[in-house]
């Protein structure tokens, strides 16, 4: 443990006494302080980690508090009257029950982002406390039978009151603000650990992952459904925890507190201390509460009695707590002016810089590959496993694709033999990417069929696809730009990863083994295309063709059998493409990966191809090989043009 | 015409350009080449006023250019087609080009150059109600170079026109960097196809880590050993 983490600790352990010991009274609310901090690292997870914007988040923090006080109540009406269940047991129930309903106010938002997202979670939020206003009288009448009448199962506009305390022998929670301090401590601090834990792990990476790009996360092999489904679980789980421990602390709940506003103050911590920042959201938490529970009653006293002493009455009745919107407000305007990534929000470098890699060697630009660096273990997943090897490593049939009247595909085959090199050609607008956002399944083929090693791949979705084997890259660069060269590549691990939540959290060691393996084939993937010491550099700040070589180390993270490329030497100049190019035959060469290439540099696609397919206005115009195709007529005139000659010329030298 | 003397400019800490002289004349095609992160698109950007130089002036005309907004400098006559086809997605391609002409007064010469634009990409004809983000990668680049046409500039910035296109549309897109040259436009090119670029320039530039190391005649840097060795690929 590091010295200024055993300070931290000492501090935080010794403050309660210290405050007593010098007649502060802000027990209280930093305890409070520390509910909605818990509750604002919950929300950390959907917004920080996954992205997912959430105007509702206070209807968690209810069902929280409501599964506490119904179960954990004494009070006249409750559906337990006369049996509360124990406080210990509350906490957990009240958890997975808030989780539960993560899930299904999830389900409803999978398939939309942004403004839509937040406007169905404001309308959760909205639901959740009108819900327990209403439910405070029911009666349910079917033609003069009264099953249920006025059941008041939450309290209504009351609430409920009281709620029991956590009984442990000896420890006085009715009258002392310390226990509760010490126990709200020791939960944050536990959900504090596992939130880490969860963020540097497979699902941290995937809910990033996700946030930064949720097509080339699928299209990597994040499953985004139960990726976003989790990340709303977890987040709910988290704040089911701070909901039932905040009902218990003021043993007494009413719906007031659960308006909108929270949810937004809520917001306004994680952003104020940084969204995606454990320290941060801890530090905006804090600052936010204790200003609203400690700074304005403070100083609306002090202002006070200046007022009096001064003679001044309009001060004498000042009420500054009346104005904490307007300082929240005036605050987040300053540090969004200020720290746009807030307070403690990490700083990702500036935003423009693929054109200005500082001090690049020339021959480090692009740097061949060698054979030797070729990673072992995708050598020994290359190796032949004793099945028999089909003709066809992908058979393409009939494929037909139109977006309203435009026929983008049209009747298009294709065949790829394990272990070949296939050139996709053809005038731009032809539909190569239509054709590989087909076969990847980002898009649904009107008609055809598509196998892949004997097996139909038409319906499933990305990241189904990826893991049977197909890993792509895309035309215009699609990394995850906030995230390291190092994750990047290891969120292409994610497929052949298989650690849980429970696992990520505890690591057992097949988990801490499993881990460590994947970040060694990615460190090997990094090495090999050129990138071994940039893993720390966060993608966005590589140069163009670094990017382009990181997106191919992520590709090969999925262990694929077949590799799709989408213009990889777009924008390379001669040298970076001959490097290109190099690599490309050394990955069939050696590992027998299979390569579908779109490309517009004649000098790489001749070069390297077994054959080639030319597609134009979204049929197939010639298929064969290299000497064949560049010759064909049909395809000098739609594709190549009369000048091409000189550069084969060239390209033949 | 234009003139850059001294210009460094900086991201966060990071130098881009150390020090970049250059000039561009009235008339010349001018090509700027060098390595992916050597300077480039930083040079471009400093001269349409996306960056600001730390140090150095960039002169156009008689105008400073380093302490105008971008808008006003479009307005003084150049326009640029960007690298990575920055279009406007959610409009449509007539949408697209018609804002290219936003910044001009000369309005009833405008529907002429639309015509010259979509004759010189056919492709744009047909899409001319699709939305921009409808478009094939390449065919966004055509849009791109179209609608910085449209702006009828006096000098012409293009960012790697010929990326991503198909080799017969490389060829025409660099007989219309000429055509448009020969009608009176100055163009300064920054292309990673170096030959096609040295072919078709009056004079090239040679940029590497921010520095320009080599100046001369297109025709001579096609011959230069460092040129032929480092850009165009040959052994």
């Amino acid at each position: 443990m590091s010295a200024r983490r055993t300070l931290l600790v000492a501090a935080v352990v010794a403050y309660p006494f210290v405050d007593r010991a010098l007649g502060l009274q802000t027990v209280h609310a930093v305890s409070d302080g520390m509910i909605y901090v818990l509750l604002a690292l919950g929300l950390n997870i959907v917004v920080g980690y996954a992205g997912l914007l959430d105007l509702g988040y206070a209807a968690f923090f209810a069902i929280g508090a409501y599964a506490m006080g119904l179960l954990n109540s004494p009070v006249v009406g409750s559906p337990l009257y006369g049996h509360p269940w124990s406080f210990w047991l509350c906490i957990w129930v009240a958890a997975a029950v808030s989780a539960l309903l993560g899930l299904v106010i999830g389900a409803p938002t999978l398939r939309v982002r942004g403004d839509y997202l937040a406007i169905i979670t404001l309308g959760f939020g909205e639901i959740i406390p009108v819900a327990i206003r209403n439910l405070g009288d029911i009666t349910i009448e079917i033609g003069g039978w009264r099953p249920i009448e006025r059941l008041n199962l939450t309290g209504g506009e009351n609430g409920v009151n009281p709620v029991g305390r956590p009984y442990l022998p000896g420890v006085p929670f009715e009258t002392d603000p310390v226990p509760w301090y010490f126990l709200i401590l020791v939960i944050g601090a536990l959900s504090l650990w596992a939130m880490s834990r969860l963020r540097d792990s497979r699902l941290g990476r995937a809910w990033m992952a996700i946030r930064e790009d949720e097509t080339a996360a699928d299209c990597t092999g994040v499953n985004p459904i139960s990726t976003k489904l989790l990340a709303f679980a977890l987040g709910a789980w988290f704040s089911g925890f701070a909901g039932s421990v905040y009902a218990a602390k003021l043993q007494a709940i009413t719906p007031g507190a659960f308006e909108f506003q929270v949810s937004i103050m809520l917001l306004c911590m994680v952003v104020l201390g940084g969204a995606g920042s454990l320290g941060g959201v801890i530090l905006g938490g804090m600052l936010i509460t204790l200003f609203d529970r400690v700074v304005l009653t403070q100083t609306t006293s002090f202002v006070r009695a200046v007022g009096r002493a001064t003679g001044f009455p309009a001060l004498a009745a000042v009420d500054l707590t009346l104005w904490r919107w307007f300082f929240f407000g005036l605050g987040l305007v300053v540090v969004m002016l200020v720290r746009p990534q807030g307070l403690a929000g990490r700083r990702v470098g500036p935003v423009a810089v693929p054109d200005d890699d500082d001090e690049v060697a020339l021959a480090d630009a692009a740097p061949a590959p060698r054979v030797e660096a070729i990673p072992a273990w995708l050598r020994e997943r290359a190796r032949p496993d004793g099945a028999p090897t089909p003709a066809a490593l992908l058979e393409v049939r009939g494929l037909s694709k139109a977006f309203g009247g435009v026929v983008a595909l049209s009747e298009v085959g294709l065949v790829i033999p394990p272990g070949a090199i296939v050139g996709l050609i053809g005038p731009n607008g032809a539909g190569k990417t239509t054709f590989f956002n087909v076969v990847t399944g980002l898009l649904r083929p009107d008609t055809g069929r598509i196998a892949f090693a004997g097996a139909s791949l038409v319906g499933l979705r990305p990241n189904a696809i990826v893991a049977r084997g197909i890993a792509r890259t895309f035309q215009s660069i699609r990394l995850f730009p906030q995230l390291t060269a190092l994750d990047n590549v290891l969120v292409g691990q994610h497929c052949r990863l298989t650690a849980g939540v429970a696992g990520n959290v505890f690591r057992p060691p097949a988990v801490v083994a499993e881990e460590r393996r994947a970040r060694e084939r990615a460190r090997d993937l990094l090495a090999f295309v050129g990138l071994g010491t940039k893993e720390a550099e966060a993608a966005r700040n590589l140069a163009y063709g670094d990017q382009r070589r990181l997106e191919i180390a992520r590709a090969l993270a999925t262990e694929p059998r077949l590799l799709l490329l989408d213009e990889p030497s777009a924008g390379m100049n001669p040298r970076e493409t001959e490097t290109l190019t190099e690599l490309i035959g050394l990955l069939r060469r050696e590992l027998g990966l299979a390569v579908l290439l779109i490309e517009h540099h004649m000098e790489v696609v001749m070069g390297i191809s077994d054959r080639i397919t030319v597609l134009d206005h979204g049929v197939r115009i010639a298929e064969g090989p290299p000497r064949e195709i560049q010759r064909d007529p049909t395809v000098i005139e739609a594709y190549l043009g009369s000048g091409y000659e000189q550069d084969v010329a060239v390209t033949d030298r | 015409m234009l003139d850059l003397a001294d210009v460094h400019t900086y991201y966060g800490n990071i130098r881009a350009l150390r020090g970049v002289s250059l000039s561009v004349k009235p008339g010349e095609i001018v090509t700027l080449i060098g390595a992916n992160g050597a300077g480039k698109t930083t040079t471009l950007r400093t001269i349409i006023g996306t960056v600001r130089p730390r140090r150095g002036t960039v002169a156009f005309d008689g105008h400073r250019l380093d302490t105008l907004a971008t808008d006003r400098i479009v307005r003084l006559g150049i326009a640029q087609s960007p690298e990575g086809r920055r279009i406007f997605p959610r409009m449509t391609v007539m949408e697209n080009l018609e804002l290219g002409a936003f910044a001009r007064r000369d309005r009833e010469s405008i529907a002429p150059d639309l015509e010259r634009v979509l004759t010189l990409f056919p492709r744009l004809r047909e899409r001319l109600a699709q939305k921009g983000g409808t478009l094939s990668g390449g065919e966004q680049q055509m849009l791109a170079i179209g609608r910085a046409l449209m702006a009828k500039p006096a000098l012409l910035l293009l960012d790697e026109p010929s990326m991503g296109l198909s080799p017969i549309l490389v060829e025409t897109i660099f007989r219309i960097v000429e055509d448009i040259n020969r009608q009176g436009t100055t163009i300064l090119l920054v292309e990673q196809n170096a030959r096609m670029a040295l072919r078709v320039a009056h004079r090239g530039y040679v940029i590497q880590t921010g520095r320009i190391v080599l100046h001369d005649a297109a025709a001579e840097l096609l011959r230069s050993d460092l040129v032929r060795k480092t850009y165009l690929g040959e052994k």
